[in-house]
């Protein structure tokens, strides 16, 4: 009989996560798995069916981690500055305690498995990201848009520094490293844009 | 101690979509298979099986039959 060993498993999601990172979805296999872990391959199929389980399971259990980090303490009701601040706040916390979680999402969203991190995203995020643009709206703080719209000006600056932090350089090749002076112009430019005036 | 007992677990040379073709023909005549899959995009392709009441080696002998070499994943 063999027993479930939980710090075991937990090595393989971490290994699993770095392997994808490094070698890509292509160079990613079960033996490579288990040699990286130091145990056997039986054991590793004793938990996941094969390769597309372990990849689907590993994509699902990370996006509800990231939605407890990121969403866990993110009130719906804040006011658009301070609500959108906690979530820069978090996303920003939670990418820098996870470098390779961004990489593998990524990775994950350009391949076969696109649907499963979308199941993801849907079921963990879009709920509470939608309900707070409506309440912002409803308020009069921002105008109404698409969803899309919001999120890409609302967002995406922020993980293009993650990124350029991430690379170790910017446009160009220019060398960078973010810093919080960095982050918080950015924040405000997207407050900015995004907040009605008066 | 979680018992896992009833996963088997073999390596084989089933390495094709026909060879899987040829596993299912063979396994959903054999009584007490729960759930099987086979994993092609490993090298040691892979055949993965949820039973409470076949063992090892009657899997074995079933695919030896067949023309297929598998022994126990460990």
């Amino acid at each position: 009989m063999r027993a479930r060993d939980v710090d075991k498993e937990q090595l393989v999601k971490q290994k699993a996560i770095e392997g994808i990172v490094k070698h890509g979805l292509e160079g990613f296999s079960m033996n490579k798995l288990a040699k990286e872990c130091k145990i056997s391959v039986a054991t590793l199929y004793i938990y996941y069916k094969d390769r597309d389980d372990l990849i689907i399971k590993i994509t699902e259990e990370e996006g509800v981690k990231m939605a407890e980090t990121i969403l866990g303490d993110f009130d719906i009701e804040a006011s658009f500055e301070d609500g959108l601040r906690m979530q820069w706040k978090n996303r920003f916390k939670y990418m820098m305690d996870n470098p390779y979680i961004t990489v593998f999402f990524e990775q994950i969203r350009s391949s076969s498995y696109h649907a499963s991190f979308l199941k993801s995203f849907k079921e963990n995020f879009e709920a509470p990201v939608t309900e707070f643009m409506n309440n912002v709206v409803a308020r009069g703080e921002i105008r109404k848009m698409p969803l899309e719209v919001y999120w890409s000006i609302a967002f995406a600056p922020l993980y293009a520094l993650i990124r350029f932090h991430n690379e170790g350089q910017s446009v160009g090749g220019v060398p960078f490293k973010i810093s919080d002076e960095i982050l918080w112009e950015t924040f405000d430019l997207v407050v900015k844009a995004l907040k009605n005036v008066g | 101690m979680e018992n896992f007992d009833h996963i088997l677990l073999l390596k084989t040379d089933c390495r094709t979509i026909a060879d899987k073709q040829v596993l299912q023909c063979l396994l959903s005549q054999q009584p007490g298979i729960e759930e099987w899959n086979l994993d092609l995009d490993d090298c040691d392709c892979v055949l993965r099986i949820i039973t409470y009441t076949i063992k090892n080696t009657q899997i074995i002998n079933l695919l030896n039959q067949s023309g297929y070499h598998c022994c126990e994943l460990v």
